[in-house]
């Protein structure tokens, strides 16, 4: 097999077995690797309704068809299981040389299930599996992790994936780190943590054998200088941060837990000033020529990583205006291992709360307030006092406290709202709504429609539908082969030049049809695992706020979005879905992308399904 | 002149404006060449009265100058060159600092100079360094040197910078500059009759047009090293009159933000106008007062 290896390894954390399993050709051919090869997993490994923390729940580790051929931005792997934060699937890439050693293995897929008796770590050398005692390493910080791990080991080429202490108190948004980067949203980390794993560390030796190396070359080469165009230019010279300063001035920014859509501090913030000021390094994953990173010096000395997340999670959402308490927000979290956008869309909501009386232990955490903002990140992380209730997450937190709180927790299906005001951007609104994983910005960019003048991102149609689902069959591409989404301007026809890509890295016969159908294969199957999982109509909404209240600033001021407007946007996405008009994927769907019935238990009508 | 700006007049600050210089080369006196429609040197008393206190005119002996609403001081001794200006007009002024500035030069950017005085807090001299030459004539001056001034003048040292090693003295960088003054427009001297009219048809051209502004984000601003260019255009301009006029403003964005045909943006760049309308195409009208943003074309991510 050309571009795989055609194998996966499941480790047992309880019985501390591990086997080794093919994996079918036909299998990586519908699903690809990454994102998609992981749902399917998922969907397989998964019992029906498993709690995300009990042992059963799988913690799936995806390598991808892309990954070692030395395409830029492909060293990425996927972090596939159940989310503790929205019930449904969690599907988060990272990136780093931990990619590229995990596909030196020798495998596609690494699944573990289980629960180790006490705190351990495994270590995969090439064929060998270790499940070593991890005790010591309780509490440290990921990059301490990975840094003992590997004097221990003695070997500097291991590469590891760790979570820090908000994983190991099973914060419901904690990370899975590897070289200072994250596999981020739906809590991958307190699954990671709830099975006893602090950390993997894994040293292979196997390359992959494609099948047209020269072939790949020759657009390898041609996808490097496309890399360092014009079209990110963006990346190269400024990094995300850039999107501070025009989305404040778009009306974009949310700030104050999405009270206001622009900041009045967003220039002290921006990254065109965070470069000038603070600037210390560019950095990119491994493989990558675009290098979109940037470290930033803080006051402490310290170097800090910001993107643009990050900074507007811990800067506007929370009414911070002084970029050296987000830098030293951002340090927290990579220290703990903490989601930053549901850390700052956590403790937005607490903010507001506590400034409407409704938090009365928490009387110093106000908008604005840094020493608040700062002290309260550690107790999230070890989940004492206020941190136990904050380290559910806005959704269970707000539930808890209850009352006119449930309106102030900006989240869908649980997942807090990334940084993409959704009423003055229509087509996001929608794709936020149906993400399946809960409100995100990277399993679909629907935020370009928007952001392109392709439609008017101030008002809502049913025409919107189209947009999404083709952005999130995209994303599922994108996600499954790996490629880094900053690259994707670079492609004149992403589904052409990537079905010839594929073709030459498997030997298959790839068509840019083909691709698009395993694009939409992959988000329908996403679709039915949280159907199963116990997905209703209720669960594609956003939060109560977005639907009630116009934008009171800005130029986008007096926008809003309504129920009626959101509902005719669903009805046309589910409709360019050929989905029900209730957001079920009929059967007719099912055999239409090959997915064939299996292991038949029927949720709502829908067989549980795999690939054929 | 960009950007326009409304500033609080400042109290204890005066506007020194030295109209004795030489006018040889233009062979005419500079201070009563017509501009706006009236003599230079009201034109430039009226635009700093709006921001000072008071203007100071300093004037030669005999000079011959319309009604000002200034106080005019005459040099004690012709031709003592710009340190005697300085003197004499810092003495008679009665601000605690005086910003200083020539008759020849037409184009006033109060926003620069809202910045030169804010800078004098902790400093007895502000001075812009343009092109690789200190701007002695359009600089801010505390009371506080007269006396070194003086000495300066007995000794028969007449130019400025021999003060500047003496005091403390903040330059301002051509970058912090062109922020706002992106060309550098403030210190367009008028020497000859050939400056002048290239003046003049600036300024026709800033009247009879639309003016817009541009703001810039991400790599572009940082290239240009500002944040906004205000631009005048002729009536009926298009998006590529804009790329134009900005490429001729800050011409570092010229073959990396606005191709080098000057009419039209790299394919990682848009525009957006009045943060409503994303729009591409050069031909798209722009109408006075638009704010046109320039962005990356990967907005979001
Ligand atoms: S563009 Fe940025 S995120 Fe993407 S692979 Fe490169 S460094 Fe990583």
């Amino acid at each position: 097999m050309y571009g795989f290896h055609g194998r996966l390894l499941h480790i047992d954390l309880s019985t501390r077995q591990s086997s080794w399993r093919e994996l079918e050709e036909a299998r990586l051919r519908a699903f690809l690797g990454g994102i998609g090869l992981g749902t399917s997993l998922l969907y397989e490994f998964a019992p029906p309704g498993v709690d995300p923390f009990a042992p059963a729940n799988p913690l799936i580790f995806t390598s991808a068809p892309l990954v070692g051929t030395g395409l830029t931005t492909t060293a990425k792997f996927a972090v596939v299981t159940k989310s503790p934060l929205t019930g449904f699937i969690a599907d988060s890439l990272s990136s780093s040389h931990f990619a590229l050693e995990l596909k030196r293995l020798g495998l596609d897929a690494l699944v573990i299930t289980g629960q180790a008796a006490s705190t351990v770590y495994i270590y995969i050398n090439d064929q060998e599996v270790e499940i070593r005692a991890a005790e010591p390493l309780r509490g440290k910080s990921p990059c301490e992790t990975e840094a003992l791990i590997r004097s221990e080991l003695n070997s500097p080429a291991v590469c590891v994936a760790a979570i820090g202490k908000a994983g190991e108190n099973r914060v419901r948004f904690a990370t899975i780190s590897n070289e200072g980067r994250h596999a981020g949203r739906g809590g991958v980390g307190a699954v990671m943590g709830s099975k006893n794993l602090k950390a993997i560390a894994v040293c292979g030796g196997r390359e992959t054998q494609v099948a047209d190396s020269k072939g790949i070359e020759a657009i390898a080469d041609s996808l490097r200088q496309r890399s360092l165009g014009s079209l990110t230019d963006k990346y190269r010279k400024i990094g995300t941060v850039a999107n501070l300063a025009v989305f404040n001035r778009l009306g974009t920014l949310p700030t104050r837990n999405f009270q206001q859509s622009t900041f009045d501090h967003a220039e002290a913030l921006s990254g065109e000033s965070l470069t000038e000021h603070n600037f210390s390094r560019r950095h990119g994953c491994a493989s990558c020529t675009i290098r979109c990173e940037r470290l930033f010096k803080a006051l402490n000395g310290a170097e800090q990583r910001l993107e643009y997340e990050t900074l507007f999670a811990l800067g506007p959402l929370c009414g911070i205006k002084d970029p050296e308490v987000v830098l030293q927000a951002a340090q927290l979290c990579d220290l703990y291992g903490l989601d930053t956008i549901s850390t700052g869309g956590t403790l937005s909501w607490a903010m507001e709360c506590s400034e409407k009386g409704l938090l009365p232990e928490a009387q110093d955490l106000r908008f604005g307030e840094p020493n608040a903002l700062l002290a309260a990140i550690p107790l999230i992380a070890r989940r004492e006092g206020l941190g136990a209730l904050l380290a559910e997450g806005s959704k269970r937190a707000a539930v808890e406290i209850g009352g006119a709180s449930l309106y102030w927790a900006m989240h869908v299906k649980g997942l807090e709202l990334p940084g993409y005001e959704p009423r003055s951007l229509k087509t996001m609104a929608l794709g936020l709504a149906v993400s399946p994983r809960g409100a995100c910005h990277n399993r679909s960019g629907a935020y370009e429609a928007d952001f392109s003048g392709e439609v008017d991102r101030l008002r809502a149609d049913a025409g919107r539908g189209a947009l999404v689902a083709a952005s999130e069959d995209f994303a599922a591409v994108l996600d499954s082969l790996i490629v880094c989404k900053f690259l994707r301007k670079c492609f004149t026809d992403f589904y052409g030049e990537g079905a010839e890509l594929l073709s030459k890295v498997t030997g298959w016969d790839c068509s840019s049809d083909e691709l698009r159908r395993i694009g939409e294969r992959i988000h329908n199957l996403k679709k039915l695992f949280n159907m199963r999982e116990g997905w209703r109509s209720a669960d594609d909404w956003l939060p109560e706020r977005l639907l009630s209240e116009t934008l009171p600033t800005g130029v986008a001021q007096g926008t809003g979005l309504t129920s009626n407007e959101l509902r005719e946007m669903l009805q046309g996405y589910y409709q360019a879905r050929g989905w029900d008009q209730n957001g079920l994927v009929p059967e007719k769907k099912l055999r239409e992308l090959g997915l064939t019935l299996d292991r038949v238990q029927v949720v709502q009508n829908v067989p549980i399904v795999q690939a054929g | 002149m960009s950007p326009v700006i409304v500033e609080p007049v400042k109290r204890n600050a005066s506007a020194v404006i030295l109209a004795g210089g030489k006018s040889s080369r233009m062979g005419r006196p500079k201070a009563l060449l017509q501009f706006d429609n009236e003599p230079l040197i009201v034109h430039i008393v009226r635009a700093l009265k709006s921001m000072f206190a008071e203007a100071v005119v300093v004037a030669a002996p005999e000079q011959e100058l319309p009604p000002l609403p200034a106080l005019l001081v005459r040099d004690e001794v012709a031709y003592q060159g710009p340190v005697g200006g300085i003197y004499y007009g810092l003495k008679a002024a009665r601000g605690e600092f005086g910003f200083v500035t020539s008759c020849d030069v037409a184009f006033t950017n109060l926003s620069l100079i809202s910045y030169l005085t804010s800078q004098i807090a902790d400093y007895d001299v502000v001075v812009p360094y343009w092109q690789e030459r200190f701007q002695p004539l359009h600089a801010v001056y505390r009371r506080s040197v007269l006396p070194l001034l003086k000495e300066q003048l007995e000794r028969g040292e007449l130019r400025p910078i021999f003060l500047y090693d003496k005091v403390r003295t903040r330059k301002i960088g051509e970058d912090e500059i062109r922020r706002l003054d992106p060309e550098g427009l403030s210190f367009f001297n008028m020497n000859t009759p050939e400056d002048y009219e290239e003046a003049l048809k600036r300024w026709e051209r800033m009247r009879s047009s639309l003016t817009c502004t541009v703001e810039l984000f991400g790599a572009a601003r940082l290239l240009a090293k500002t944040r906004e260019v205000s631009l005048a255009l002729p009536q009926e301009a298009t998006l590529s009159h804009v790329f134009a006029a900005l490429a001729e403003r800050v011409p570092v964005l010229v073959g990396r933000v606005i191709n080098s045909d000057g009419g039209s943006l790299f394919s990682g760049y848009t525009c957006n106008i009045n943060g409503l309308d994303f729009v591409r195409s050069p031909s798209a009208r722009i109408c006075s007062g638009d704010k046109i943003f320039i962005l990356s074309a990967d907005a979001g991510g």
